[in-house]
């Protein structure tokens, strides 16, 4: 049963991931530094499934990424770009109107 | 080579040759950013354990499929494969039986080609089978990485996606009236079968003796020129048998018209075998008087005896088989 409930909260949260990472690239980020800032919110991600999904973002030119060379060991960062912070608005809009939905739902229980 | 390099040439081997460059220099960078300062093998080990087996993290970044043929064709490949592996599997064996036919020669004893006939028959059914399974997958796996349009829903089998007026093509049929295609296959397997039996019973129907090379045919059972003076009937019934397979293999059920076609192919038939059991010059002399030997009978009783067994439950089986054709027509 456990597995189940595992499998059915993996399949709920799949679909905020791409919201809770936008969220935090207004400020620009890199890779292990976006892990901690959700890990602090309490959100736990597969980094299998991070990096990939910060690549497929920049392909769809939600983020840009810049490859800073100046510290000791040389990082890319990922920032939202105009189109981004765009469909963030969007999709941020989207999910309160949705959740809202959702609470009256549940509380009809 | 420490144990981090093998993991990102793990991840970038699976990668498109542009992109392993950069994917693999940011997955070093983020992977000294988990390490502590002082690392160890076991710092090392964690780590990469977070990341997880590099087979998934690189088909996370690589677009394409990590399945053979995926939801979107899944249906539309399996119906074309339950549809083209019967009709290649009956093409391959009626071509292979037209081959034997038109090469037969008296030579070979029909038993035997009989049995080549069927051992070449099922090599050849697998052969084709493996074949076009083999065919028919490939080109859908190909199809599944080249297409790249967005639509995810499932394709129906028009190649379009689903709409109510699909239904309109779909031929509903009740379990009780279907003819699946293994029974149109049995049944001209069965043609087959008798008519060969027929025109050469004079080698296959009759005694049989223990020999020195196993079962030794001694004495026929039947003339063979008689039996084949009859050959316009026997012509006829294969006929309406191939007809009738035909036009159930088109329509999948029972319809009234295939019932009266069955009534049709049993009425000829009970009258074909009825004339030619009634004529006694069929029966070999030698075979009537082994056989009222063996039963202390008079041979003319034997072909009595004979005679009056087909008479009777011929019929009795042909009219039960008109019958059950009436019936699986019924609407349920």
């Amino acid at each position: 049963m456990s597995n189940l409930l595992d499998s059915l909260i993996i399949e709920l949260r799949r679909g905020t991931l791409t919201l809770a990472v936008l969220s935090q690239l207004q400020t620009k980020q890199y890779g292990y530094s976006l892990v901690q800032l959700l890990e602090q919110s309490g959100i736990s991600i597969e980094q299998s499934t991070l990096y990939p999904l910060l690549r497929r973002l920049e392909k769809q030119e939600l983020v840009e990424s810049i490859w800073d060379t100046t510290e000791s060991r040389p990082r890319k960062y990922y920032v939202l770009t105009d189109f981004g912070i765009e469909i963030y608005q969007k999709l941020r809009t989207e999910w309160l109107v949705n959740s809202k939905q959702l609470n009256e739902l549940l509380k009809g229980e | 080579m420490n144990l981090i390099d093998i993991y990102i040439h793990e991840v970038t081997r699976r990668l498109p040759e542009k992109s392993r460059e950069d994917i693999g220099l940011e997955l070093r960078s983020t992977i000294e950013d988990m390490l502590p300062d002082d690392y160890t093998k076991e710092d090392v080990e964690e780590v990469l354990s977070q990341l997880g087996n590099p087979a998934v993290l690189a088909s996370n970044y690589s677009e394409k499929p990590m399945h053979l043929i995926g939801p979107r064709y899944y249906d539309v490949y399996v119906t074309l494969l339950k549809m083209i592996i019967p009709i290649a599997a009956t093409i391959t064996l009626i071509s292979l039986l037209a081959k034997y036919i038109f090469s037969y020669s008296e030579s070979q004893s029909v038993l035997n080609v009989g049995l080549m006939i069927i051992g070449e028959g099922i090599w050849s059914i697998l052969d084709v089978a493996v074949q076009t399974f083999f065919w028919l997958t490939f080109t859908f796996a190909i199809i599944e990485r080249v297409e790249n349009s967005k639509e995810r829903d499932p394709l129906s089998i028009s190649g379009k996606k689903w709409s109510p007026k699909d239904l309109k093509n779909v031929t509903f049929i009740p379990k009780k009236r279907a003819i699946s295609n293994v029974f149109v296959f049995g049944m001209l397997f069965w043609t087959a079968i008798w008519a060969t039996v027929y025109f050469n019973a004079d080698k296959l129907v009759g005694i049989y003796t223990k020999g020195e090379n196993g079962l030794q045919f001694v004495i026929p059972a039947f003339n063979q020129t008689v039996l084949n003076s009859y050959w316009p009937l026997i012509i006829l019934s294969v006929g309406l048998e191939i007809a009738l397979a035909l036009f159930m293999l088109l329509k999948k059920q029972w319809t009234k018209n295939i019932a009266l076609l069955n009534v049709l192919k049993e009425v000829v038939g009970t009258i074909s075998v009825i004339i030619i059991v009634m004529n006694v010059a069929i029966f070999n002399q030698e075979f009537l008087t082994y056989m009222g030997h063996l039963f202390k009978l008079d041979g003319m009783k034997v072909v009595g005896f004979i005679q009056w067994i087909t008479i009777i439950l011929y019929p009795i089986f042909a009219v039960w088989n008109c019958i059950d054709g009436f019936l699986k027509t019924k609407k349920v």
